[in-house]
């Protein structure tokens, strides 16, 4: 039940900023699946793993995958399906408790949370080019046979 | 002689074509490579061009290619980026389309212009949507009812404003900023008033919109492919819209918990 409710709340998100950014009208349902699997990959492994970095870096080879998937299959470019789908995981919340920290000078608190923060974005990134240069070298591969 | 003429001034129409298209498809948020990508491709597709190449970062375009030993070259500089999905999607099946038929090139630069012209989602369904988007994200980090409500409200004001103030044309820093002041500010008072619990979540979901959502992944994508000027370039663009959300934020609470804004 939690889980489908998390799914649902995801799925609408990631609708609500594919909208935002403009997508195509007929790719709107479809740009939700992706942000709503990288949300549930990100909530089984950061609580499994016990660490928000490795979720968001599981969740975002799935929103990568899925997105190169979806962009070969529909024919559309790839930017389409994973930028909406990112973007949940961008760690706003991360932001908002290193300035918090800073407010109320606790440095210590402060330089944890920002670290965490920091390693969340580049685990966003590394996935990111884990599943793109994947899907690429799979393309090269098919174009040569 | 004519004719000569005649072909040259096609070369040259091609070489516009291309170079608007890699402008139209870089304004609205498309990744380096593949601008680079369509501007060669449109460039060889016609008139038995052997030699064309284009040089693309975030802020301008530089083409060239070699027709019968004369070198045409063209740059266009790009002052805006906003993000529009549906017209990178619409540019790239018009290039598929262009390079892989025999359209003639003025029929292209129509296409192109028309393309251009298309309004996509008008402000208040974009901002509605935004507003959706950023309370659905406070309901998944643990808000209740009435922190999904004051999440709507708090976020589509922010919306407004920045869509508003961007028609000054001042830098995304400045908008950033004043977008989260204005996300904490209106959330401290929602918390006040007695509408919303529970103020981090509500300031955390209402700034989910200025995030640098799609800087961070474009930046990355570019350094994969090589691209490493463009790769910097929004990478900086990335790490100062955070630092200008963070200042926003960082104001005001240091001014609330002052005690100066009960």
């Amino acid at each position: 039940m939690n889980v489908l409710k998390l799914f649902l709340f995801s799925y609408l998100s990631t609708i609500g900023f594919a909208v935002l950014f403009g997508i195509p009208k007929n790719s709107i349902i479809k740009s939700g699946f992706v942000g709503a699997f990288g949300w549930i990959a990100f909530y089984f492994t950061s609580k499994y793993l016990d660490s928000n970095i490795v979720g968001t870096f599981f969740a975002s080879i799935v929103v990568g995958i899925l997105g190169e998937l979806f962009a070969r299959h529909f024919k559309k470019p790839a930017t389409v399906y994973i930028i909406p789908g990112i973007v949940p995981l961008v760690p706003g919340a991360g932001m908002y408790y290193t300035m918090l920290a800073l407010v109320r000078k606790d440095f210590l608190l402060a330089a944890n949370k920002g670290t965490e923060t920091f390693f969340i974005a580049a685990a966003i990134s590394i996935g990111i080019i884990i599943s793109t240069s994947l899907s690429r070298s799979i393309n090269r591969v098919k174009n040569k046979t | 002689m004519d004719l000569v003429e005649k072909d040259r001034n096609k070369a040259k129409k091609l070489l516009l074509l291309a170079a608007l298209t890699g402008k139209t498809m870089l304004r609205n948020g498309a990744e380096t490579y593949r601008v680079e990508d369509t501007i060669e491709r449109i460039c060889k597709s016609r008139l038995g061009i052997k030699y064309a190449d284009a040089f693309v970062t975030p802020t301008g375009i530089f083409v060239s290619l070699e027709y019968k030993d004369e070198m045409l070259s063209y740059l266009i500089r790009i002052k805006s980026i906003k993000i529009d999905l549906n017209k990178i999607d619409l540019v790239n099946e018009f290039s598929r389309e262009f390079v892989n038929s025999n359209t003639p090139i003025d029929k292209g630069l129509e296409k192109l212009r028309a393309i251009n012209n298309i309004q996509g989602y008008n402000k208040s369904t974009k901002n509605l949507f935004g507003a959706l988007a950023c309370s659905f994200f406070a309901l998944l980090f643990g808000g209740s009812f009435s922190d999904f409500i004051s999440t709507y409200l708090v976020s589509l004001a922010v919306l407004f404003t920045i869509s508003k103030i961007s028609q000054y044309k001042m830098t995304f820093f400045i908008n950033n900023i004043i977008g989260a002041s204005i996300a904490s500010i209106l959330s401290i008072l929602t918390v006040n008033i007695g509408i919303g619990h529970n103020m981090d979540t509500i300031i955390i979901g209402s700034i989910m919109s200025l995030v640098p959502g799609v800087p961070i992944t474009n930046a990355l994508r570019d350094t994969i492919s090589g691209d490493f000027i463009s790769g910097l370039s929004r990478g900086m663009e990335a790490v100062f819209s955070a630092l200008a959300i963070a200042f926003g934020v960082g104001i005001v609470l240091n001014i609330y918990y002052r005690g100066l804004l009960q």
